[in-house]
Parts: structure tokens; sequence; C-alpha cells
């Protein structure tokens, strides 16, 4: 597999879909950072949840990125999800790759490895993007620059941050080797992740007064936006209890990802390459 | 294009020579519309030889290419291709393929296109550099796979074949999208790559291609292998067309010469199984004897004609 893993690193490592979403989700963090600064220092009297300057400092890190999983982040990581398998189609790769030596399985499992490390880069880039962004907010207004969150909370962050990404690009993979086609994929995967799923929540909520609403607990978004808010702190004042525990929707994320790349790799084993 | 280092060495090894490299038994693929792309197909390719595979567009001769490579599964029916079941990775490693249109990365250099292949099957990556030469794509080899010409692709297609210096490489229309001089090259490439002890599956719906570079063929139409033999044994007997003013006394003196068998009255003209080289003296014999000769001609069927008598094809539709 270490063949394979190489060979993905090497044909990915510089694809244009990676980098513009490396690039795309450092700018929407340099954008988050640089708007709640303006909010909190540009305070509208009588405003109920004011942002706190606060947040925005190196300490908070962890929390403030946080924002940027859910629905950005998981959105741009389905698209790169879908564009990672989807475009192998119309590009005839897929023959190329399965014609070379390895197994299906074995090429499938090196795709899912090098992604999972892309979606690392990701976090990476969100968390070091931040980072510089909260050093330069606490520059300008006089703060430290000693005081950093604990490593452990660092490590839990990141972990947090890449399993929802790699989640929800697990949707696009998924997807791009259900459909062999990028667009259509990524098209059905951003609806989903936007829209179909924020509606049947809803649905779910309000039928028999809310009795089913653990079933909605079930769905790969909302875990998502529960396993990101379980970090937070009075800085960034008050806000809602997760609809389900950190480790909970950690276990549901998981056997989303397995289950996805489970069933992309008995399609991808069984279906003929045309 | 320069063939710098295939292997050249013709091994002295007769019996090996005729180990089918390919073998199937009533293969066969129906999809699930119920068309019937394959049709129970027994086919044998000899270790060593040039195979050309030949056929009309929709014969069903990609699918074919495709099942002995492990990208479609038959409907029923078996493959052994290198000895091992289609598509088992042990197999694989020793075939080169290039099937259709070359699949590459639109974004990637043909030279990272290929290491990524080099990656893939593990291959040491100098041979990327070997394989690029042999097809005379180094000076651009950094372009970007997506600026490519149909010429430079196909060439960047075969070169991707022959990364894994392949004991059989199937080239499916190799020389599709490419000008006459391209043709030629690839052409050249091919029989130059047949000469080791390579063996070459070439599908093709070019009848001169084929009949210039391969040892064998195997024709393809709708579905069914029709048939499978050496060029020679395809193209038949060749012969002389006499035609004379006295037909009769000219086959008198050829039957002395050649035996009954080899003279055939024909519409008014006689057609002597011989080689076209005895032409000289065949003139030289009739004309001793008294007899007129108006008309003497070499006769050999091309492939396109016997190809289009067993595809039951018009010829020029």
């Amino acid at each position: 597999m270490i063949a394979t893993i190489r060979a993905e690193w090497r044909k990915n490592r510089f694809r244009p879909g990676f980098l513009v979403s490396s690039g795309l989700l450092g700018a929407l963090t340099v954008f988050a950072y640089a708007v709640s600064w303006y909010q909190a220092t540009h305070q509208v009297r009588g405003e109920r949840f004011p942002t706190s300057v606060l947040t925005l400092y190196p300490d908070q890190l962890v929390n403030f990125v946080m924002g940027a999983g859910f629905p950005i982040g998981a959105a741009i990581a389905i698209v790169l999800g879908a564009i990672f398998t989807g475009s192998e189609y119309p590009w005839g790769t897929t023959k190329t790759m399965f014609t070379q030596g390895p197994g299906r399985l074995t090429t499938w499992a090196g795709r899912v490895v090098t992604f999972a490390g892309l979606t690392a880069i990701l976090t990476l880039v969100l968390f070091v993007v931040g980072a510089a962004c909260s050093i330069v907010v606490a520059s300008f207004q006089g703060h430290t620059l000693t005081s950093w969150p604990a490593m452990i909370d660092v490590a839990k962050g990141f972990g947090a941050m890449w399993l929802v990404f790699t989640v929800n690009g697990a949707i696009g993979l998924a997807l791009g080797v259900l459909i062999r086609h990028s667009a259509a994929a990524l098209g059905i995967g951003l609806v989903y992740v936007l829209a179909v799923e924020l509606l049947a929540v809803h649905f779910i909520d309000t039928i028999n007064s809310g009795a089913y609403k653990w079933v909605g607990n079930l769905l790969p978004g909302q875990n998502a936006i529960a396993l990101l808010q379980s970090f937070t702190s009075p800085a960034f004042g008050p806000s809602t209890a997760p609809v389900v525990s950190a480790e909970q929707s950690v276990i549901v994320l998981f056997a989303y990802f397995a289950g996805l790349v489970i069933l992309a790799a008995g399609l991808l084993r069984l279906r003929d390459v045309t | 294009m320069r063939l710098t280092t295939p292997r050249l060495t013709k091994p002295n090894v007769t019996a090996m020579e005729h180990t089918p490299i390919v073998e199937t038994h009533s293969l066969t693929k129906r999809y699930g519309s119920g068309v019937l792309a394959v049709n129970s197909i027994d086919m044998s390719v000899r270790r060593g030889e040039v195979y050309g595979f030949l056929g009309p567009n929709g014969a069903g001769k990609t699918t074919t290419l495709r099942m002995l490579v492990g990208l479609i599964r038959p409907t029923s029916g078996a493959a052994t291709v290198v000895g091992r079941a289609p598509g088992d990775p042990r197999g694989l490693q020793k075939i080169g393929a290039l099937i259709e249109a070359p699949g590459f990365y639109p974004y990637l250099s043909g030279r990272e296109n290929l290491r990524v292949v080099a990656d893939l099957a593990s291959v040491p990556q100098k041979r990327v550099d070997e394989v690029l030469d042999m097809v005379e794509l180094t000076s651009r080899a950094g372009r970007k796979f997506g600026t490519y010409s149909t010429g430079m692709k196909q060439r960047l297609g075969v070169a991707g074949a022959l990364l894994k210096d392949p004991e059989l490489l199937i080239l499916d229309e190799p020389t599709n999208g490419l000008d006459p001089q391209g043709m030629a090259e690839m052409r050249k490439l091919i029989k130059e790559i047949g000469q080791g002890d390579r063996t070459v599956l070439l599908s093709s719906h070019l009848m001169g291609e084929v009949e210039q570079i391969c040892d064998r063929v195997g024709v393809m139409s709708g579905g069914r292998l029709v048939t499978q033999s050496t060029v020679e044994e395809l193209l038949g007997e060749k012969g002389v067309v006499v035609k004379t003013d006295s037909n009769d006394r000219a086959a008198e003196i050829l039957v002395r010469l050649y035996g009954s068998a080899a003279v055939i009255h024909e519409n008014g003209h006689l057609h002597l199984k011989t080689d076209p080289g005895n032409s000289l003296e065949i003139n030289r014999q009739l004309t001793a004897s008294g007899v007129g000769v108006s008309e003497l001609r070499p006769f050999e069927r091309s492939l396109e004609e016997v190809f289009f008598q067993l595809t039951g094809e018009k010829q020029g539709s």
C-alpha cells in the first residue's frame, strides 16, 4: 500500500483543487478574524451578544477556529472529496490506476489514507493561519502573546476538526465513486450539507413533538456541529448545549467515515470500469 | 520515435514461443442493457508474437481487452493472461496496457504523470526517462498533459504502457488521432518492440498497419472471433495471373511446369499458384512455345479484402 500512497501523494500534493481549498480555508479564517475584530472594536450599543475581543487572542485559538468547521469547512471538504474521486472517471485515470498492479482495494485504501493526510494539512492550514491572525490581533491590542492553549487542547481541537473535514470529505469521496463524475458529486454533496440535512433535522424535530429527535441526532452534520460546539469558553458568551456529547459524536462520525469508505470500496471492487 | 532499450534478444526457446500468453475460453460479456458485446470467444496469443486484433468499431475488441486486464468482469467463460486470472495483481505487474484514450492527469506534466504510474507499479523512477526517450517525448515531458496534442498523448500512453518493461504489451488503437507521420512512427515503434521477446497484442482497424506489423491476427465481428491465424494463412497463397491469346495452350505448358493443381482457369485468364518472382520464367516459356502473353501480373489478396470478406462489411463504406 506504500506504493499507492506514494503515487496518490505525488498526484495530489499540487492538485489545483487541493491548493484552492487550502487557500480558500486560509482566506476565510483571515476574513473571520478580521470581521470579528471589527465587530469587537466597533460595538453597537444594546447588542445582545457582542463579540468580545478576548475570543481573538492566542489563548482562544482552538475555540475560535472551530467556527470554521461547519458548514464552510465541511462544504470545502465535500468539494475536495468529490473532485478527488469523481474526476478520475472522465480523465480515464481509473483504468490507468487499476491496471498497474496493486489491487483495486489497495489502490482505494491508499487513496483514502492520502485524502486523510490532505484533510490533516487543511486542518493545519486552519490552525496556523488562525494562530497568525490571533498574534496580529493580540499585538495590535497590546495583549500578551505568551498565553496559548494547552497542547492537549490543541491536539483535541485539531483531531476534532480533522475528523469533521475527513468525514465530510468521505461523503464527497463516496459520491464521486457512486456518480463517477466530480461536478454532479460535489453539487449533490453541497446541497446535502448546506440544505438537505438541515431541513431533514427540522422536519424530524416537528414529528410527534420531537419524539424522533434522536434520528436527527444520528446525522453527520448534527454530530459535527455538536463536536465543534464542545470547544467553547466563557469569552464566547452564552452558548447552547450540544445535542450530542462530544464522545458520542466522535463515535458516530467515525462510523460514518468507515461506512462511506467501505461502501465506496464495494462499488469500486464490483463495478466494471468502462 | 526512437527505441533505445527494449529487449531485442529473441530467446532461443521455440517451445516457449508457442506457449499461449493470453488464452480465453468461451469468454462472453453481456451488459446489463442486454447488449452482447463479446460472444463466446476462444482466443490464443502466443508468447513473443505480435498479434493483431482486428475488427470494425463496435466489434467487441476493446471490451475483450478490458476483460483481459480485469477492468471488466466477463459474464461467462474464462481467461488466462500471463498465467494469471485477468486483474490479478501479480499478472498486471507483467502487463503494460494502453486501452482506448490514454488516461492521465491534465494538471500534471507528462513526466510527473509517468512518475505517478511508476510509483503505483513499483518501477524505479529512472525508468521514466528511459521510456520518455523511447517515444521521443523527453523535450516536452515538462509540459502539462492537458496541453499535449493527440499524438503526444498517444505517445505518452505508449510510454506509460512500456514503464514496467512488460512481458505483454496491450495496445488498443494506438494510432488513433495520429497524423500520417505519427502513424508511421508509431508503427515503427511497435515493430521494434515486437522484435524482442515481448508479446504485443495490438488492436486496430487499420489493415495496412496490422499487415505490416503482425505475425498472427484475430478478426472480431459482431462480438465473435470469426478467425484467428497467421497473416500468411489469412491472405492465402500468392500467385500469378496469366492472360494469353491461347489460354488452353498456355495451361498445358504451365501444368507441365508447375503441376495441374497449380493452374486454375478463371474468367478468361489463368491463375497460377506460384511465387510471383517466377513471372520472367513463365513469360519466357510461354513465348518460346509461341503463346502470346497479353497480361502477366502477381496476384495477392490484401488483408483489407480478407477482412471485409470475413466481417461482411462493405469496402469503402
